[in-house]
């Protein structure tokens, strides 16, 4: 079983490829493409499963909400695979990749040598999903805080299981059970 | 300390042109030719004139005919506004270059002035014209000290020196220090890595050069004078350019130094010979970023060059990081590159009738709207968006 991630952005591929064979079982073969922004998903998505040909191989597109209305947004991108009778996991980062590191504060704090796992409990970080711009509210609570770079050091100590960002928990549980089907 | 805006007038292609709101790190944007290249030119210019004096920068750039944009009439000014620390009162050191009669270069004007708050009147530290004029005078460290000083007529030794060199008053007074700094240090970095790889003659170099010839002498010196640097350097090169897992510097029997790269996977080191130009660059930036003597500001000069996509992607953020401590401005002309940076950061350079604008991308309202809705710059400059001609 093979599975092609068509992802907005580069920090998304590295923060996937660190916690990707956590999740899937062995003998599982996945890509990782990164593309330069929305614009460039939304061209990308359609040439790719029209064109991608190699047998057993399912999709997943990972989108930020960013402002816009989750189930217009998931109904857009799912508009965009119609002429295509492969199989696709669309999965939306609420809001932005930032939200699934407030899902984990423990992993930021061990990240960046200091601690901010008491912020869990704030009522503007309870829900991670709910932040309106959690790139910018991390970048408050963590002024070094650069994508790239974080999500190689962010990810290697995110625990899989007890993240409180919902939209996290159901990407990890989409891409399972593509997986076992 | 940062540069808030500058303004330039009569400089070359820059006949009048205001950069305002800077950000820590500026991104200038422009085809071949636009002139960001003089861009930067402008703190060599200025760094000329205070190390030596008007005069001698002038005549390194052709005379003043040739520096003074085509077909001007006024004298050659520069403003600059920058502020020390966020806490501090923001200054403005304003020049202006002139040619008499004789054909003699000289300082037609140079004013320095501080502003406290928003509102309040602006104080003249000092006030010079063609060699002499008004300045704080007594032992001045603090900006009560300049205010409540009082202005005492001085003359300088010639008027083509500059006021800010000239007084020795202002030694300790933090707004006119680390402004001198700021010119005095000023680097532009625009490496060559083909020099790097060679074997170099055994130096002792402290600093990059502007092409980064002497990479493996400042290797050795960072590595033998501040080891835990040296290791974050090595920390960083292992996050960024996966393979490798140490650099080393070393002085061969017959009088030489060399670059050896250690990939985690192989016993012996590839000499800097065998190593990919991205990898030897990427490892220049990384002891630029991390000189012990930390610049005001930085120059970089498009990056892009020999360097793949990704890792321009992960440049833009070791820029981004340094910036919260010195200040750095970058040429490109690379999509990729822009694709890293955020629309505020950008500043595009276009070049009409013989002069050159600069102006804020994120002032364009079609870029800008574009921007929010999820194109990124890089994609923006390809589709031409970005230049001032969708106004």
């Amino acid at each position: 079983m093979n599975l092609v991630f068509l992802l907005e952005e580069r920090s998304a591929k590295f923060l996937l490829e660190i916690l990707l064979p956590k999740i899937l079982p062995s003998g599982t073969t996945y890509q990782l493409i990164a593309h330069d922004g929305k614009q460039d998903l939304a061209k990308s998505i359609p040439r790719k499963l029209t064109a991608w040909n190699t047998p057993e191989t399912k999709f997943v597109v990972l989108h930020d909400q960013d402002s816009n209305d989750c189930i217009a947004l998931k109904a857009n991108l799912r508009a965009m695979c119609k002429n295509s009778d492969k199989e696709v996991l669309i999965r939306i980062a609420c809001r932005e990749l930032e939200s699934w590191y407030f899902g984990d504060l423990h992993a930021v704090s061990c990240a960046y040598g200091r601690d901010l796992t008491p912020l869990t409990l704030k009522s503007k970080y309870r829900n991670p999903d709910k932040i309106g711009n959690p790139k910018q509210e991390l970048r408050k609570l963590v002024p070094e805080y650069e994508q790239i770079a974080g999500a190689k050091t962010i990810g290697p100590y995110m625990d899989l299981l007890n993240n409180t960002s919902t939209s996290f928990n159901v990407f990890l549980k989409g891409v399972q059970q593509l997986i076992a089907n | 300390m940062k540069i808030e805006s500058l303004e330039i007038k009569n400089y070359k292609v820059f006949k009048s042109v205001k950069v305002n709101n800077i950000p820590n790190m500026a991104v200038f944007l422009g085809k071949n030719g636009s002139g960001k290249s003089t861009f930067f030119d402008v703190f060599g210019f200025l760094h000329d004139c205070l190390i030596s004096n008007v005069k001698i920068a002038i005549t390194k750039r052709g005379g003043f005919a040739e520096v003074r944009s085509r077909e001007a009439q006024g004298d050659i000014s520069f403003k600059i506004q920058f502020r020390p620390n966020d806490d501090e009162p923001l200054i403005t050191y304003e020049i202006s270059i002139d040619q008499n009669s004789k054909g003699q270069v000289y300082v037609r004007s140079e004013v320095l002035r501080m502003r406290r708050g928003q509102h309040g009147a602006p104080w003249k530290i000092l006030d010079f014209a063609n060699g002499e004029g008004t300045a704080a005078e007594g032992e001045l460290k603090t900006y009560e000290d300049v205010q409540l000083a009082t202005r005492k007529p001085q003359k300088l030794e010639s008027a083509d020196i500059l006021a800010i060199k000239g007084l020795g008053q202002f030694k300790d007074f933090v707004a006119v220090n680390q402004f001198r700094k700021l010119i005095e240090d000023w680097y532009v970095a625009d490496f060559k890595i083909d020099y790097a790889r060679d074997r170099q003659d055994v130096t002792f170099s402290e600093q990059l050069s502007k092409v980064g010839d002497n990479l493996a002498a400042v290797t050795k010196y960072l590595h033998d004078n501040y080891p835990e640097r040296f290791a974050d350097i090595l920390k960083k090169m292992r996050e960024r350019v996966p393979g490798v897992q140490d650099v080393q510097a070393k002085v061969t029997e017959d009088g030489y130094i060399v670059l050896k790269f250690q990939d985690g996977k192989f016993k012996n080191p590839f000499s800097a010979k065998f190593v990919s130009d991205g990898t030897i660059k990427m490892f220049t930036y990384l002891v630029l970023l991390n000189d012990p003597e930390q610049h005001v500001l930085l120059c970089i000069e498009e990056p892009e060059n020999q360097l793949y996509p990704e890792l321009l992607a992960e440049l833009a953020e070791e820029f981004r990081q340094y910036s919260r401590k010195g200040q750095v401005f970058v040429s490109t002309h690379s999509p990729d590159f822009l694709n890293a940076v955020e629309l505020d950061e950008i500043y595009v350079l276009t070049k009409r009738g013989g002069y050159t604008t600069i102006e804020k991308a994120s002032d364009n309202p079609i870029a800008k709207s574009l921007y929010l809705a999820g194109d990124k710059p890089g994609t923006l400059w390809r589709e031409g968006l970005l230049e001032g001609d969708t106004l």
